[in-house]
């Protein structure tokens, strides 16, 4: 099933911002990512999947509802934890969460409890008084306080320590594992490749691609770094697939495509004294597509 | 339910502090009253010297001045003036706030319609108003019944107090309006204290040509003073009016708010 379906939507604001055409689907159960640069486009599109605003063209449906017409009904299984979080500043942490409660028709104190003592967070505060990274934190327990079936991040880990951001890749694991579908949107790739299974790719407004993490590694290049024991002919290298052929003094280094086979019999041929076969990160990848358009 | 408790509290302390200034302006001009009765005379011979354009800015009837009701009617215009600037603040705030704060994300993420958001924020800043008139009405009723020197009609007094709370009503609904359509509203003051002081100046000079098309132009001056005090009843036509302007305005701002996008700033 289909948790989100995004056909065609466009949204213009006159000049150039906005975006047009964007098409993708997400799956129940799915981390998806949703990753471009600032300005793409990216929280455009998740603003009119939660009808802050309204599409030109094009319609997006969320568990096979119109996302505008059935905006209400919705919205009570969708969590949402913006990328600025700003909450009305007199209140205590703990009001805000109760208030933000009191829109579900559920009891979700004992929640409230669990996910403040996960992510640290002293409820007794003013919200005034807070860090931005302990405002996100209120932001993140009140987009998950009522057990949502749709999270939808927007850039979420800004203002985080690395070591909250784990304990939150944790929580956003585990409430997956539970059931609920993510849709993460980040310009920053190793969070996205963390935990995500499908990315879309997105570029001045429009959709670049849609991809499975594995297969936007697999098919890219290996970086193979090879030291040898002894001088090596360079060429015993020299196979299809194979680019960017180098040596250094012991080490051959170079890039390749293909079955990787091919490569390991040719090495079983050596004395190796080291050996490195990195993967390229999405990085690589992600440049990769933005230079290919530019 | 729980937004309209939500703003009701927000509204809280801006009501009490109101409220308490309103009460301290009555309190404050009416306990003038009893010295100012027994020198009604030599009073009257000095406002006698004024041409009646002056009187007439000032508010100042000397046919019933001397009594408690007219010398209310002098003190109530600035209350008056205090509680719209209330009421404009408040219906300023109630959408651009949520902007300003950028709290609008919060609130329209959760599961309700924009109506009922508008509803909800609408309803208590109507209480608010509600509560500040209750309260300035039983302090003002008070002040009066100590100073009085001779008995006076409660039900005009009533009756007067109560054109604070119509336009207050009709600002209110103007300040929503206004919330709405300006896009951007960086600072809700200089929109509501400007607004409401045009229409003041603007009800002012108004009064002194005497002509009733041009009291149409200020909410100021629907509910004119010395009509209630002589007729104990309000001018129909300019209640009707009141009424379509916060009709027309508020039918207005939800039809533009439930169609608007709410951009992330």
């Amino acid at each position: 099933m289909n948790v989100i379906e995004i056909n065609n939507l466009t949204k213009s604001y006159g000049k150039s911002r906005g975006i047009t055409d964007v098409s993708f689907t997400v799956e129940e159960g799915e981390i998806f990512g949703f990753i471009g640069p600032n300005g793409a486009g990216k929280s455009t599109t998740i603003r009119t999947l939660l009808s802050l605003i309204y599409p030109t063209s094009g319609s997006a449906k969320i568990f096979g509802k119109d996302c505008v017409k059935f905006a209400p009904e919705i919205k009570k299984q969708i969590g949402y934890l913006p990328s600025e979080v700003f909450y009305y500043d007199n209140m205590k942490v703990i009001d805000l969460l109760k208030y933000s409660a009191s829109f579900y028709k559920k009891d979700c104190s004992q929640r409230i409890k669990e996910l403040a003592e996960i992510m640290n967070l002293d409820l007794t505060k003013k919200i005034d008084d807070l860090s931005l990274g302990n405002k996100k934190k209120v932001g993140i327990v009140q987009g998950l306080l009522h057990e949502p079936k749709l999270i939808i991040l927007d850039e979420p880990t800004s203002g985080l320590d690395p070591l909250m951001q784990q304990k939150f890749f944790e929580l956003l694991e585990q409430e997956n594992k539970k059931g609920a579908t993510i849709l993460f949107s980040s310009h920053i790739l190793s969070e996205v490749q963390r935990l995500c299974n499908r990315v879309a790719i997105i570029k001045e407004g429009k959709i670049v691609t849609v991809e499975k993490i594995k297969t936007l590694k697999e098919n890219n290049y290996k970086k193979f770094k090879i030291e040898t024991i002894g001088l090596v002919e360079t060429n015993i290298f020299q196979l299809p697939g194979v680019t960017k052929l180098e040596r250094n003094g012991s080490t051959i280094s170079f890039l390749f495509k293909g079955n990787i086979n091919t490569v390991l019999k040719k090495l079983s041929e050596l004395t190796v004294a080291n050996l490195w076969i990195e993967e390229p990160d999405l990085e690589e990848i992600f440049l990769h597509y933005y230079e290919k358009e530019a | 339910m729980n937004i309209f408790l939500h703003e009701l509290r927000a509204n809280g302390k801006s009501t009490f502090i109101w409220s308490i200034s309103l009460i301290m302006v009555v309190v404050l001009f009416m306990s003038f009253y009893p010295s100012f009765a027994k020198d009604a005379e030599a009073f009257t011979k000095i406002m006698e010297g004024y041409p009646e354009t002056v009187r007439n800015l000032l508010g100042v009837n000397l046919g019933s001045f001397f009594t408690i009701l007219g010398f209310y009617c002098f003190p109530l215009t600035f209350i008056t003036l205090c509680g719209a600037i209330q009421a404009m603040n408040l219906g300023t705030s109630i959408i651009s706030k949520e902007v300003r704060e950028k709290t609008a994300d919060f609130l329209l993420t959760k599961p309700v319609t924009r109506t009922k958001v508008v509803t909800a924020k609408l309803l208590a800043a109507f209480t608010s108003l509600v509560l500040t008139n209750l309260v300035y009405l039983s302090a003002a009723s008070i002040i009066a019944f100590q100073v009085k020197n001779e008995n006076f009609s409660f039900k005009v007094f009533i009756m007067l107090s109560l054109t604070m709370f119509f336009v207050q009503l009709i600002f209110l609904a103007i300040g929503f309006m206004l919330s709405v359509m300006i896009p951007k509203l960086k600072s809700v003051l200089p929109v509501s204290l400007g607004t409401v002081f045009a229409f003041y100046f603007l009800g002012m000079f108004s009064d002194t040509t005497g002509e009733d098309a041009k009291r149409y132009l200020s909410p100021f001056k629907y509910y004119d003073t010395a009509y209630i005090l002589k007729h104990a009843e309000y001018e129909a036509a300019f209640l009707f009016a009141g009424v379509v302007i916060i009709i027309i305005a508020v039918i207005s701002s939800y039809v533009v708010y439930t169609k608007k996008d709410i951009h992330s700033v």
